[in-house]
């Protein structure tokens, strides 16, 4: 693509989101939603084969009707409220559509039959930006609103999600699709806790972000999209086997990784609310998460993979050079001393 | 029949979208999105917005759809598909004129139907009436405060338009 053409719609999924977040009026922030699905349909398409093309179909298919669904609610708002303001939500039926629309936007159960075949059709830094950053708007949005989404609604899509996500990706060796299943889950842990406490929504958006961010990194450095192809590394370069391995623990939840805290907040917060049963399932459904990436660290970094080659080391002619990659690996690692600092968002 | 014009419209107008939504072949999808173009004006005329109906025709109608229209002469098929020649489609249409001849049905018996929201009588809609406020038309205004007030919204706009025909070049272009 032209380079600079490719700037200028990067840019606009920016703006998109940007407006989307910043808007105090309900068309604005719809229009944002358009203008960001608009401008990364042809981010998704960047390799013409028929994949990318059914992906980005899917995708667009999917969040225009999601689009459709929130301008319904909107004008259902409008009606009973007389203003563009966003606020909670007044009316419980704009409401119920409103939540349903931006669980189609983020992926979550039942509309989450999207995320792991558009993210398997991508390539992967489109899926990166699919998987992180298609996520903030939505996400925003719900944080807004959180004070009248309708309790039963958001947390029957959140323990379904976080149900699906590991099952789901129980059966997967294609790491996209992984990926995808994973960031089912992790939305399913962030929504069951808005309505307790947005702030630790947004924390666990920020941990997530940055792992799966790191994960995705790791995933480019080495070229591979397969289990098959990611367990050679030990050949390529033994070093980033030891950070696939602190990675996907700290995604799996495991303390003494940074990807332990927002699992903690969130059964803190909800065992303050009263609700005991919810976070003890939620815990156990998350070692269903935790099994898979178990799966990938054995045949990785645990076990040195048979390989075709008989070095210790292949010859490498050159490495991708892969930005902010050890400062995102420190960050989704080792921030759980910080815990401490979530006072200061009182 | 003056003071039904509107209900009678709005009839015309879900019947239109049935017809399109239905799926035909494009062609008669564009000739069936005219008339609900047209009818959908005269809702918004019989409001008061006259200048808004003229846009709808103008731009709408006499821009947006004749692209359309021309494109797809380009593209059609030696026998296009019309709503009784696919069982399917002619199925879809029929079953949404059933639906919308029983909520017709249902409008004339009672007073106030409350599916989603309450709603009985045109008489609700008013507060959405563009008013005259003495010399100037309310509606006029509104326009003219859309370059005035509402400038951030013209500027994004007019941007998502220029990324939008960047982004079907882009995606039309191939390899």
């Amino acid at each position: 693509m032209n380079p600079l053409i490719f700037t200028t719609i990067l840019m606009t999924v920016l703006l998109g989101t940007m407006i989307v977040m910043m808007s105090s009026h309900w068309l604005m922030i719809w229009i944002g939603f358009e203008m960001n699905l608009l401008a990364i349909i042809p981010i998704l398409m960047k390799k013409y084969n028929p994949r990318t093309m059914e992906a980005s179909t899917k995708y667009f298919l999917t969040q225009a009707t999601a689009s459709m669904l929130l301008m319904m609610a909107i004008i259902i708002n409008l009606m009973h409220s007389g203003q563009w303001t966003i606020t909670k939500v007044f009316n419980p039926t704009a409401s119920i559509i409103m939540t349903s629309a931006l669980a189609m936007k983020l992926g979550l159960t039942p509309f989450h039959f999207w995320v792991p075949e558009v993210t398997q059709g991508i390539s992967l830094t489109s899926g990166l930006i699919l998987l992180t950053w298609q996520k903030l708007a939505p996400m925003s949005i719900l944080y807004q609103i959180s004070p009248s989404i309708n309790l039963n609604i958001l947390l029957t899509m959140a323990v379904l999600s976080i149900l699906v996500g590991g099952w789901g990706g129980l059966n997967q060796t294609q790491l996209r699709k992984i990926m995808a299943y994973s960031s089912i889950a992790h939305m399913g842990w962030m929504t069951a806790v808005l309505a307790y406490n947005p702030t630790l929504t947004m924390l666990n958006m920020l941990i997530y972000i940055m792992m799966t961010l790191t994960m995705f990194m790791l995933f480019i450095h080495s070229s591979s999209t397969t289990t098959l192809s990611l367990s050679h590394t030990w050949n390529k370069t033994p070093l980033t086997t030891t950070l696939i391995l602190i990675t996907l623990l700290s995604m799996g939840g495991l303390p003494p990784l940074s990807g332990f805290m927002p699992k903690w907040m969130i059964i803190q917060e909800l065992t303050k609310n009263n609700s005991i049963i919810l976070p003890t399932l939620m815990a156990i459904m998350a070692l269903l998460n935790l099994y898979f990436y178990m799966r990938l660290t054995y045949s990785t970094s645990l076990t040195m993979f048979p390989s075709t080659n008989n070095m210790k080391m292949k010859w490498q002619f050159e490495t991708k050079r892969i930005t902010f990659l050890p400062p995102l690996i420190v960050m989704s690692s080792l921030l759980l001393p910080l815990t401490p600092m979530l006072s200061i968002l009182d | 029949m003056m003071t039904y014009i509107v209900f009678i419209l709005s009839v015309i107008f879900v019947v239109s979208f049935v017809g399109f939504s239905s799926k035909p072949s494009p062609i008669y999808g564009g000739l069936v999105l005219i008339v609900s173009g047209g009818v959908g004006c005269g809702i918004i005329m019989s409001f008061g917005g006259s200048f808004l109906g003229l846009m709808v025709f103008l731009i709408y109608l006499g821009g947006m759809l004749v692209v359309f229209g021309y494109t797809t002469a380009m593209a059609t098929e030696q026998y296009p598909e019309v709503w009784v020649s696919n069982t399917t489609v002619m199925g879809v249409f029929l079953l949404g004129l059933l639906m919308e001849v029983m909520l017709v049905l249902y409008v004339l018996k009672s007073e106030e139907v409350g599916v989603v929201f309450k709603f009985s009588g045109v008489g609700d809609w008013a507060i959405y009436d563009t008013g005259d406020s003495g010399v100037f038309s309310e509606e006029i205004m509104g326009v003219a405060a859309l370059y005035s007030y509402g400038a951030w919204v013209v500027i994004v706009t007019g941007w998502s338009l220029l990324v939008g025909v960047l982004v079907i070049l882009e995606v039309t272009r191939g390899d």
